[in-house]
């Protein structure tokens, strides 16, 4: 049976016109064994890599230049926020310095808002306005790299707060802003700190932690030898003491005071629309209040 | 992907082997270009490196009953059957190699596999099982029944 079925299967083969289309076949499938597709199928394979690519690379500058921040504004009342704003005038964070900053930052909801918006819903903090009804003082510092972004912002915030009293704007630098971080302070704070430091060596910025900012321009007032103001605004009075200490000065109405006085006392005072000036007198004679 | 040179060496080599398989499962001619076309494509596209000549024989052997079955079982050709059984059987066939392959191809067709690999490709049980990817006992049966029946077709006796 062996033989029988070899001989009978031996008679099978593939006839030369089966071998020749399979052949055909082959060369059409394979597209002449890759000589005609290799190039447009390589070619084709770098466009949608490089495509790829370019998305990837597009959406990860878009992200990075949405995400990084350009501009920083530190609020200081007593608890500290910082609102990190990236070149669309977008907040992207917010972020509490110290504990009851922290607590500041969780109840706003600023976050992807224009900065105005942001210091509008932050004035508007029950929190905020709490503090600014007991007489404390707001600090507003604007920083960033981009100057012409930074002076807006500082524009925006000082025309945000010009009703409320107790609010002081001023731009800062990114170095001093580092160097406050380092102390652990905000930057409004670290500012208050420093001029405290001038008058008081031995001030460290942990004493400063967890003063408000009020109670810091309280002592620095105290260390000067000013009767803290209570006003807006910074004037600058000059009051001399006469000869008896009687020193004058003329808070004007409105403002900022510049006094006149016989005599050598050297006086300082700072004047505002509630009008309370300082002046102190030395040399024989004595300081004392002026202006009102 | 292999080139034009090596497919043209395959087909030399393995188009009878290629052809003797379908032959004794599929019954026309469109078919058969079917399988031809499907096993030496995949066969051009294929990465294996074949250790000898055994090897690359029995990748083909097998790839071709697998394409077989495949075929065979799809939904189509079990609708439809074809009626031009052995319609190009080669002329020169005597009256005894027909009777012996219609014999063959009366049987099953996992009998017909096992009857072709070992009467005709002359493998052992262990090397079908292996091709087969199935037990050496499972061989050792099928090949013991498809004996049987085709001694009871042919009559006579067998040979091994």
């Amino acid at each position: 049976m062996r033989d029988e079925l070899k001989t009978a299967l031996d008679k099978v083969t593939a006839d030369e016109a089966l071998q020749q289309s399979t052949r055909a076949f082959l060369a059409r499938q394979t597209g002449n064994y890759g000589a005609a597709k290799a190039r447009p199928h390589t070619a084709r394979r770098f466009a949608a890599a490089f495509a790829c690519c370019a998305l990837v690379a597009a959406g990860g500058t878009g992200y990075w230049a949405y995400f990084s921040p350009t501009c920083a504004i530190s609020i200081d009342i007593n608890p500290s926020v910082e609102l990190s704003v990236n070149r669309f005038d977008k907040v992207i964070a917010v972020e509490g310095i110290g504990a009851d900053g922290d607590a500041l930052a969780e109840t706003l909801d600023v976050r992807f808002l224009d900065y105005a918006d942001a210091l509008d819903s932050l004035l508007e903090n029950p929190t905020v306005e709490d503090y600014l009804a007991e007489d404390e003082v707001l600090s507003i510092a604007v920083t960033g790299e981009n100057a012409a972004q930074a002076d807006a912002i500082l524009t925006q915030a000082q025309t945000c707060t010009a009703g409320t009293k107790n609010v002081y704007c001023h731009a800062a630098n990114a170095e001093e802003v580092e160097q406050a971080h380092e102390a652990g302070l905000s930057f409004g704070k670290y500012q208050a700190f420093l001029q405290l430091q001038a008058l008081d060596p031995s001030v460290t910025p942990e004493d400063v932690q967890g003063l408000t900012m009020r109670e810091i321009r309280d002592r620095i007032a105290a260390l000067s030898g000013e009767t803290p103001s209570t006003g807006h605004g910074a004037g600058q009075g000059n009051g001399a003491g006469a000869g008896q200490g009687q020193g004058n000065g003329q808070g004007a109405g409105a403002g900022n005071g510049q006094g006149s006085g016989a005599g050598n006392g050297q006086g300082r005072g700072s004047g505002n629309g509630a009008g309370q000036g300082y002046g102190a007198g030395s040399g024989g004679g004595q300081g004392k209040k002026s202006g009102q | 992907m292999r080139s034009e040179q090596e497919a043209n060496r395959a087909i030399e080599r393995y188009a009878d082997t290629v052809r003797r398989i379908c032959m004794i499962h599929l019954k026309n001619h469109a078919d058969t270009e079917d399988i031809f076309q499907n096993v030496f494509l995949k066969y051009v596209l294929s990465t294996t490196m074949f250790e000898s000549e055994e090897h690359e024989k029995a990748w083909f052997i097998r790839v071709t009953i697998n394409a077989c079955r495949d075929l065979l079982r799809s939904f189509f050709r079990s609708r439809t059957v074809s009626l031009d059984t052995l319609l190009d059987q080669p002329a020169e066939m005597t009256e005894n190699d027909r009777t012996v392959l219609d014999a063959v191809l009366a049987l099953p067709p996992k009998y017909r596999d096992v009857v072709y690999l070992h009467y005709y490709e002359g493998y052992t049980a262990p090397q079908i099982g292996e091709i087969l990817k199935k037990n050496v006992n499972t061989i050792y049966t099928l090949l013991t029944r498809a004996k049987q029946a085709l001694r009871e077709t042919l009559g006579g006796d067998d040979d091994a």
